[in-house]
């Protein structure tokens, strides 16, 4: 009976190892364990297609597959990446980049100037057909740089012309493409091109394996002509809606980086052994907007557009400014990790920013008095009319994408309540909610449909980005607030041509105190971004730039910074790992930092549980008649 | 007492008869642990969705919180806070009122559903009654969780989700159709199968020589037979309701200004309150849940032993 | 006539997998937006782009029957479209990562409380008031009452977080290299536990109440008492009377109830980020990716009505009364 019994539970361990067996990819036992740095997002990366993405990690992705012509150095500096140097002429208007003759895509095809030609060409076609390429989120770097022609007269030369001197030209993100592997691809076909791993690109490292909603593992790139990292592969391992897993998996060594992490998983994750906070300060911002449509232009949309005219009227989004307490979000919201917001451009653009001359601070009863002294004054109901007599209701819209949204319409729903104002909230996901905002101008089936609106933008090494999204011909495309306003458009037109740093910084002060004083977007705040790394297994953590984070941000620049540790002097590596102590991650992810050799103990305590409970069952089930008879 | 007032008598006897009834099935009812035990969390919980207020005071808001984000319980949040400052039992007794009215709702839906289905079902037969069970086995098998991921969103959007309905925000609304169009099948099931076996009384046969049409009978002899099933079934779905509510709520689907148990938990989830080892964000809005559908669950359970003392265990 | 009772079961299955097509069919075409959204994200397509696009998708003909043809075509071909999120990523290779690590939770689970559940129902309805009775009643009753995630949740904190037995999610470790096979099952089985161990105690509690239940009722029942009457042992009666008839109705209601325990149960996936199908939709489900949404439901369905047709077969096989 009992050999039976045991040949049983061998059989469940059997079958338990073939199932498991079938179900892992079957990984090769290294002679040498290569080095793997292993980064954590909350994002979930949507395309490896460079013009299929729109979120930092799908660029994060394509720049570590894909360089642009020049990478940005630790200052936002261009530094060479596919051209190793660049000339600008005399005038301005031409310049001449040098490719490397020993340049090579990872499939060793040489790369040349014909392949940075080809890919600029895409882009400028896409730009006089008046489409985009895919999504059409990098094509405007070429258009704001003024670029009408790329040629390559040889293989090492390729000659980039533009219509007015530009400091916009480099670095830029448009990723030089290998024309061999994309050259069958149209305008029409290319934003579908799955572009499946492995790539074939020239950056550090190449995407060989995308497990969908999971993770993706880029491996070194051995043609690489630049500095190459410590790290021979990189895994980006995404935890959408699971960021305390994320938090979790950093602290049990599983993680050598974490993007972004909530505040008070950054109090607990500080001062940590071998974990580095980080907050760094974005180049970007939280907005509550209004829909101003039909500002300037007089003109409305059926069924849509703002539902009462008081949201175009200046006074009233001034007014309504002095019943949000940002302070208060800032604390509230972000844990006190972020800036009260104010105009436009954010404070780490530290050579543009220009706080306003006189802020707005809190106050119930200002905000009350100026509402009433621009006309809207309260019913004996208590509610807030409109110059036309009809009480105030505001739909307020927001996406679902971060937790901070959903907490700051909780707030300013209860603010503007307490005017008068009645705001009903209404969470959308991304897409639907884009769908929702359209005006007109972006095809007929749209109308704008919303008062108020939650979301963020993030913004280029360039201010122009940021600037860009409050120009009348953006109505349609990329403003959401439908603001209109002939001298703000004139004003951006200027400080794009001037090449003179003053003149523009004296055009762009005008243009944040036209926004901040009109009020179509009040700021809430500029909230930091909190990131943590290990320094157990990885050095050379360097932020880019040095008020940002290391990694996520502008180009790969500090996957090819990063060295190895030294090993840890901790005793932490269990007993018959490689002498190469830091490239081995824990076995055991579970166990706490101090226990060694225990770890493998436990994983067989888990394994032996769960057979336990197998086998109980069958012998309960088996010889439940025999003990009973007994009875 | 005179000859003419007979009739009366009869009423007031049969009034007499039923309310010793009543009174023989309560005492039954609540002499059984199971019963009596679920019925009064059943009460407590209801009286907290009822007044929320009188025990925690108005609903806070993020502007009216009180506390630190995170806090852990001390005298004056004696469960805590959230990552807003809110107090958590605060939340918790007003998410009393979401939860249980989506489940009564939603059980009001099913059981109507299921009952019509199983009675016309089964007492019309033939054609019908295999189409409609078909049908009902279908929405059996189905993995209807998941139906209700599709149905949810576009619902929401296809109705506009900033529309309100008897005053109820249409997330939510939404939610509990979902709930009703997903499970009203095994009610049907059950009640089809009762209304088979009154079909062939003799009291429906004397209905019918009488002249009764089918919709008459359905309603005057089927109906309150079955009504027994019926209300020990009811407290079975609402169980799975406050359970499905909570599933959904949880997974993103849930109104974030209606606090329910549910949300709760997504809020916890999200604010990686289990990491952080805020047990307080979690435990509360969970032991709410268990509680209230173990109470269900015993209820359920002992109604039907009670009600319907043949039918016990069976399908 | 027993190959009657299997011709009709199977044409049923095949009847009920039509009608799940059918709706998944029209709950494509009733979402929100013009179909055009529903298959490009380029939001600057031209005029030309977006007829083009139409032909290539069978948009320019009549909903039926020319689409939904089509449709029953594509799905037969294993064609489920389109993923929204991941940029025109086929639903099926989104999907076909996903499929194992659910087969091999929910397989493990349901085996475990099976066993588990099924004895523990049938030692306490047999020893009905005794102190198992009591003690696995009701922590049946508390299992059954508590969603999955919650369940998943506690074991977590506890588990995971606080004694730092387990880790806290995924499959594997990320990044790590393994010494041999050996290793990374060990590895695999850590990560394996607590969801394991959340399925299969939330289904325990369901099982053992249905048994429990079947058991007192068979035990009832006529032909037992006269087993009794006849002095039989109380040991024999179980085995040879009570329980070959109790497991019976309970089979039924296991496969049964699959639906509804799947459905629910994937969100313990959520909870230990488990990369399965449960983890798939609820992601899918925050991008409103639809078409893999319904995806998921397709799959989840038609093996719920294949698995149902399976324990009838079985059934039948059991129960030689089912035949005639």
């Amino acid at each position: 009976m009992v050999v039976a019994h045991r040949r049983r539970v061998g059989r469940v361990l059997a079958a338990f190892g073939v199932l498991a067996a079938l179900l892992l990819p079957a990984v090769p036992v290294a002679a040498q364990e290569p080095l793997v740095l292993r980064v954590g997002t909350t994002q979930d990366l949507d395309s490896m297609n460079p013009w299929g993405t729109a979120l930092t990690v799908g660029f994060e992705a394509y720049t570590l597959n894909y360089e642009t012509i020049a990478y940005w150095d630790e200052n936002l500096a261009p530094m060479p990446a596919f051209a190793e140097s660049w000339e600008e002429s005399e005038d301005g208007l031409t310049w001449t980049f040098t490719i490397s003759p020993d340049k090579k895509w990872s499939d060793g095809t040489p790369a040349t100037a014909e392949d940075a030609r080809w890919t600029y060409q895409l882009v400028l076609d896409a730009l006089a057909a008046e489409t985009s390429v895919g999504l059409g989120y990098i094509d405007y770097y070429l258009g704001d740089a003024g670029v009408t022609a790329v040629s390559a007269p040889d293989s090492q030369t390729f000659v980039v012309e533009v219509s007015a001197p530009t400091t916009r030209l480099i670095p830029n993100y448009v990723p030089i493409l290998p024309k061999h592997i994309w050259e069958g691809q149209t305008l029409d076909t290319i934003g579908d091109f799955q572009n499946e791993p492995p790539v074939v690109g020239s950056g550090p490292y190449q995407a060989v394996e995308w497990q969908i909603g999971q993770s993706v593992r880029f491996v070194r790139n051995e043609h690489f002509t630049g500095r190459q990292g410590a790290a021979d592969e990189v895994i980006i391992q995404f935890y959408a809606n699971a960021v305390d897993t994320m938090v979790q998996a950093l602290q049990n060594g599983e993680l050598d980086y974490a993007r972004a992490v909530l505040p008070d998983q950054f109090n607990q994750l500080t001062g940590q052994p071998n974990i580095v906070t980080v907050a760094g300060t974005t180049n970007g911002f939280t907005e509550l907007g209004f829909n101003t449509y039909g500002t300037g232009t007089g003109k409305t949309i059926p069924n849509g557009g703002p539902s009462t005219p008081a949201l175009l009227d200046a006074a009233f989004r001034d007014a309504l400014g002095y019943a949000i307490d940002k302070e208060l979000l800032v604390e509230r919201i972000l844990g006190g990790y972020g800036e009260v917001g104010t105009t436009q451009v954010p404070p780490f653009q530290t050579a543009w920013h220009t706080p306003p001359a006189t802020p707005r601070t809190f106050d119930m009863e200002l905000a009350r008095q100026k509402l009433d002294a621009a006309g809207y004054v309260l019913n004996d109901a208590g509610a807030r009319l409109d110059k036309d007599g009809n009480p105030i209701v505001l739909e307020l819209v927001f996406p679902d994408s971060e937790e901070t949204f959903a907490q700051a319409a909780e707030f300013v729903a209860d603010w503007f309540g307490q005017l008068g104002i009645v705001v009903n909230s209404q969470q959308y996901d991304q897409d639907t909610l884009i769908d929702k905002m359209l005006p007109p101008e972006a095809g007929e089936e749209y109308t704008a449909d919303y008062d108020l609106f939650i979301w963020s933008w993030g913004g280029d090494v360039d201010p122009n980005s940021l600037l860009s999204i409050f120009k009348c011909d953006e109505i349609g495309a990329s403003s959401d607030s439908m603001y209109c306003n002939p001298r703000y458009d004139e004003l951006y037109a200027l400080q794009n041509a001037t090449s003179d740093p003053a003149e523009r910084k004296r055009y762009m002060d005008e243009m944040q105190a036209i926004i901040y004083d009109d009020a179509p977007y009040h700021i809430l705040f500029y909230d930091a971004q909190l990131d943590a790394y290990r320094t157990d297994r990885f050095g050379g953590w360097q932020n880019q730039p040095s008020n940002g984070v290391p990694l996520f941000v502008y180009g790969p620049l500090d996957y090819t910074l990063l060295t190895a540790a030294e090993p840890s002097p901790e005793p932490s590596q269990p007993a018959g790992s490689p002498s190469a102590g830091a490239a081995t991650p824990a076995p055991s992810p579970g166990a706490e930092p101090t226990a060694s050799g225990g770890d493998s103990t436990l994983l067989i305590v888990g394994v032996l549980a769960v057979v336990a409970i197998l086998a109980v069952g069958l012998v309960l089930f088996r010889r439940r008649g025999p003990t009973t008879e007994e009875e | 007492m005179s000859a003419g007032t007979a009739p009366v008598d009869v009423r007031t006897a049969r009034l007499r008869l039923r309310a010793r009834a009543v009174r023989e099935f309560a005492a039954r009812f609540l002499s059984r642990p199971d019963g009596l035990v679920g019925s009064l969390i059943l009460v407590v919980f209801a009286v907290l969705a009822i007044a929320p207020e009188l025990f925690v005071g108005p609903l806070e808001t993020a502007t009216s919180a009180t506390g630190d984000r995170l806090a852990a319980p001390t005298p004056r949040h004696i469960l805590g806070t959230d990552d807003l400052g809110k107090d958590l039992l605060n939340l918790t007794v007003h998410g009393t009122r979401v939860s249980m009215l989506i489940g009564l709702l939603a059980t009001v839906i099913t059981v109507a559903i299921g009952s019509l289905i199983g009675i016309v079902s089964g007492f019309v037969g033939g054609v019908l009654d295999a189409v409609l069970m078909r049908f009902a086995d279908f929405f059996l098998v189905l993995p209807t969780f998941v139906l209700a991921l599709i149905l949810a969103p576009i619902l929401i959007e296809l109705i506009g989700a900033q529309s309100e309905i008897l005053g109820m925000r249409v997330t939510l609304i939404v939610i509990v159709v979902v709930i009703g169009i997903t499970s009203w099948a095994s009610t049907a099931r059950i009640v089809r199968s009762q209304t088979l076996s009154l079909r062939e009384r003799a009291f429906v046969d004397r209905a019918r020589v009488v002249g009764a049409g089918n919709a008459a009978i359905m309603r005057r002899h089927i109906l309150p037979n079955v009504v027994n099933l019926i209300v020990a079934n009811a407290v079975l779905v609402f169980a799975s309701a406050v359970l499905t509510e909570t599933t959904l709520s949880f997974i993103g689907l849930g109104d974030p200004f209606q606090p329910s148990w549910g949300l709760l938990l997504n809020s916890a989830q999200a604010a990686g309150a289990a990491g952080l080892g805020a047990w307080w964000f979690v435990i509360p809005p969970a032991t709410c849940i268990v509680l209230v559908v173990l109470a269900f669950t015993l209820v359920g359970g002992a109604l039907d032993d009670v009600l319907n003392p043949k039918l016990r265990g069976r399908r | 006539m027993g190959s009657s009772f299997l011709v009709r079961r199977v044409v049923q299955a095949v009847l009920t997998i039509l009608l799940i097509l059918v709706l998944n069919f029209f709950l494509f075409r009733l979402m929100p937006g013009s179909p055009e959204r529903s298959i490009t994200r380029n939001p600057n397509l031209t005029a030309e782009a977006k007829a083009e696009l139409r032909v290539r998708w069978g948009l320019d003909k009549p909903v039926f029957p020319d689409q939904f043809v089509a449709y029953l075509g594509d799905v037969s071909r294993g064609d489920l479209g389109y993923s929204f999120k991941y940029r025109g990523a086929p639903v099926t290779e989104v999907i076909g990562d996903r499929i194992w690590p659910t087969i091999l939770l929910f397989g493990a689970g349901e085996a475990i409380a099976i066993v588990v559940g099924l004895s523990l129902g049938a030692y306490a309805g047999w020893r009905r008031g005794g102190p198992i009775d009591y003690l696995g009643n009701g922590l049946s009753l508390v299992l059954y009452s508590m969603p999955y995630f919650v369940l998943g949740m506690l074991l977590l904190m506890v588990f995971s977080r606080t004694l730092g037995w387990f880790p806290t999610s995924g499959m594997l470790t990320s990044g790590a290299s393994y010494a041999g096979p050996a290793d990374q099952l060990l590895d695999f089985a850590a990560h394996f536990a607590l969801p394991l161990a959340t399925v299969s105690l939330g289904l325990i509690g369901l099982y053992s109440i249905l048994m429990r239940s079947a058991i007192i009722e068979t035990l009832a029942e006529d032909y037992v008492q006269t087993a009794r009457a006849k002095g039989l042992r109380e040991g024999r009666i179980l085995r040879h009377h009570a329980l070959p008839n109790a497991i019976l109705p309970a089979v039924t209601v296991v496969a049964i109830q699959l639906g509804y325990v799947i459905a629910g149960a994937i969100t313990a996936e959520v909870v230990f980020n488990w990369p399965g199908l449960g983890t798939l939709a609820v992601t899918a489900l925050s991008a409103r990716d639809y078409p893999v949404l319904q995806g998921v439901f397709l799959l989840l369905a038609v093996s719920v009505v294949v698995a149902n047709l399976l324990a009838d077969l079985l059934y039948g096989v059991l129960d030689p009364r089912v035949r005639t």
